[in-house]
């Protein structure tokens, strides 16, 4: 499938974080005829297996997660009025008069309300709206929403998958279903390539509520190598330090930080000059962010890295990013795994 | 089971020093399990032995409690705490220690409500100075809170409801079960209140095929109160989500199926922050699909916490309905 079509497919689907068995359905079927097998584990994950010619060859996991923020009914208030929370984190500010999907016994349509600005107190005017005074609004009577929704049911807002100019697209839940997308991608690539080890395409579940999902698929696979792929803040007006975010357009960031293994940035950065594969590098501090933290401490530890896809207004229903940075990334990485070998594999055993 | 709930919730046991609880639950569950022991952290594990698969229930002994960490020179105790407080509220609140001394929490009369903070706030427990109040206690010594359990008819308010009710749960119900297609495994596990400790252990150990917590939940029913659904006294809550876990669906449903087909009056909860060993249990290995059974609680973690008997008793029975059924059916 064409990374456009499949990127608009995954991202007008809903799958939020601990619901993402819809979404695993959609990636299954459209990792398939570029592996070996495929399958789901406990919590959802969904692993994809593309074989290596090499015997009792090492294996490398490539992991983007599946799943996206999103909000759940707290309380139905009188009137029919649904109270919200959010799964994952949400950005409160981008909620307001947004069309919603409420995933009850059937989806049903709603669009969340707000006191207007004529009746607002004149400190309501300059603050913005938290999420305890948001709600949705379906238009059912109190009785009739009663039958078709119930707390705990999922909500996610309507956005159409939007081809900006050129490569650039915008869509909600880019995060992480580009990088999902650059998985198979990089299967794509792999067609036309040889390689000796293993490569399991992961598209983890539960990451926006705690890399959950890449803890317990990591400790199922136990690769030799783990590389996390998700998105990183593309460069935007207001951003006071242009070195912390990357530009749209210039290749994915190759992560640098205390999650990132030394060996393998190097070997990845070295290749990319090589190929002359445009990327970046994204200094990456924080620990927990990220599918690579949960990879990097599972059972005895797995060397990991961390491919960043830059990507404008994160967290908002108008994710924004360039497919062309997909496209490079997954030629990288389809390379990269081409090229490692059981020295590579052995000299990572040793920091 | 009034009794029960009074004689387990007055038992001491903060984090890390649940012994006495362990020996109160091991007295009531003589001659219903298959056998009990306890492992390395402390957990108690209770196993009814059947043909099926695992299913691992977790309810935790420990409570909510306090440390010394210095010595006054005129016997007061400074002190840190265990497990989530309100440091507001605890003036005037009277602890006590594993080996019966009693205290009571103060600050001094000028301290404003908002500055009230554990540097400010100092346990005395009648120490005339330091030698004596060593005599008495050690640094590093835990204390609890120390109140009288009571019952106003259908409610009862007392201390460490959370989670003593819900190791009552799995007693009452371990007491009545007398078969199951599944193997179960009832534990009672230790240190949920510093960070879920001892469902980790237990769950690497047992490795279930289903996991499924027991603990309390706050409620949206008081004045002003949170905008939640679950209110006290409408039954036993099942939980969607948590700060620490989002129940697996399979669980979830499987839950609401045993509640409406055994007439259990249930409420469905969704609670924006807070954590139940189901959250450690779900992450164990290649993860386990878990949910948590929830006992709607009012003022929780404070010493009245008041649950309703007619909510616990709809518990048990959920936890009755969900073992008399074969989970590899529910797992499929």
């Amino acid at each position: 499938m064409k990374l456009e079509k499949f990127l608009a497919q995954l991202t007008e689907a809903p799958g939020v974080s601990g619901y993402e068995g819809q979404m695993g359905d959609l990636v299954g079927q459209a990792f398939s005829p570029y592996v070996d097998e495929v399958r789901k584990d406990n919590l959802q994950n969904l692993i994809a297996l593309k074989k290596g010619s090499g015997k009792n060859c090492p294996s490398i996991m490539l992991a983007a997660h599946m799943d996206e923020i999103g909000l759940m009914v707290l309380k139905i208030e009188e009137k029919g009025f649904l109270r919200v929370t959010s799964v994952g984190g949400v950005d409160e500010r981008t909620l307001l008069s947004q069309e919603v999907t409420v995933h009850g016994k059937k989806p049903i349509i709603g669009i969340i309300g707000a006191k207007p600005p004529h009746l607002q107190q004149p400190d309501e005017r300059t603050k913005s709206i938290k999420m305890h005074d948001l709600y949705v609004d379906c238009g059912f009577s109190e009785e009739k929403i009663k039958e078709l929704v119930r707390v705990g049911d999922l909500i996610t807002i309507n956005r159409e998958f939007t081809q900006l100019h050129k490569s650039k697209a915008a869509a909600k839940a880019m995060d992480d279903r580009a990088g999902v997308a650059l998985i198979l991608e990089t299967l794509k690539e792999l067609q036309y390539l040889k390689h000796s080890i293993d490569v399991y395409g992961v598209a983890t579940v539960q990451e926006e509520v705690g890399t959950r999902g890449a803890f317990t698929s990591t400790y199922g696979i136990m690769p030799d190598i783990g590389i996390a792929i998700d998105v990183g803040h593309g460069h935007m007006p207001g951003i006071l330090n242009k070195e912390d975010t990357m530009e749209m357009g210039e290749g994915s960031g190759i992560g640098l930080g205390p999650h990132v293994h030394p060996k393998i940035r190097k070997k990845l950065t070295e290749l990319a000059d090589e190929l002359k594969i445009a990327y970046q590098i994204e200094p990456s501090p924080s620990p927990r962010g990220t599918d690579a933290y949960a990879m990097q401490i599972t059972r005895s530890g797995v060397p990991t890295a961390l491919i960043s896809i830059p990507l404008r207004y994160m967290h908002t229903s108008v994710e924004t990013l360039d497919l062309e940075d997909i496209k490079s990334a997954a030629r990288l990485l389809a390379n990269f795994i081409a090229r490692i070998d059981h020295e590579f594999v052995e000299g990572l055993k040793c920091f | 089971m009034k009794d029960l709930i009074k004689r387990i919730t007055e038992v001491f046991g903060p984090s890390g020093q649940e012994s006495k609880v362990v020996e109160l639950i091991k007295a009531e569950l003589e001659g219903h399990v298959d056998e009990m022991y306890v492992d390395i952290m402390g957990n108690l594990i209770a196993h009814k032995k059947g043909p099926g698969k695992k299913i691992m229930f977790s309810a935790h002994m420990d409570e909510i409690g306090f440390m010394v960490t210095h010595i006054e020179k005129e016997g007061y105790l400074r002190f840190t705490n265990i497990g989530g407080h309100r440091p507001w509220t605890l003036k005037g609140l009277r602890v006590i220690f594993d080996n019966g001394v009693i205290g009571n929490i103060d600050c001094h009369s000028d301290t404003k409500p908002n500055e009230l903070n554990y540097d400010k706030l100092f346990i005395d427990i009648g120490a005339k100075d330091k030698a004596e109040a060593e005599s008495m206690v050690k640094i590093g010594d835990s204390c609890g809170f120390y109140n009288s359990t009571l019952a106003n008819g259908q409610r009862m308010i007392g201390n460490s409801m959370d989670d003593r009710i819900g190791c009552v749960i799995l007693i009452e119900a371990a007491q009545q079960v007398k078969s199951s297609p599944n193997d179960i495994y009832y534990v009672f596990s230790v240190q949920e209140e510093v960070g879920l400790r001892g469902a980790k252990t237990s769950a690497y150990r047992i490795h279930p095929d289903m996991g499924v917590a027991l603990d309390v939940t706050p409620t949206g029913d008081t004045p002003e109160g949170a905008k939640l659904n679950v209110k006290l006294g409408d039954g036993t809550a099942i939980k969607v989500k948590d700060a620490s876990v989002i129940a697996h669906p399979l669980v979830k449903n499987f839950m609401i199926d045993v509640a409406e087909k055994n007439n259990i009056k249930y409420q469905l909860e969704v609670l924006t922050a807070g954590g139940t060993d189901a959250g450690a249990i779900h992450l164990t290995k290649e993860g386990i699909p878990s949910g948590t059974i929830s006992i709607p609680c009012r003022y929780v973690h404070s010493p009245s916490e008041m649950v309703d008997l007619n909510d616990v008793k709809a518990c048990v029975e959920l936890v009755k309905g969900m073992v008399a059924i074969d989970i590899a059916q529910i797992l499929d």
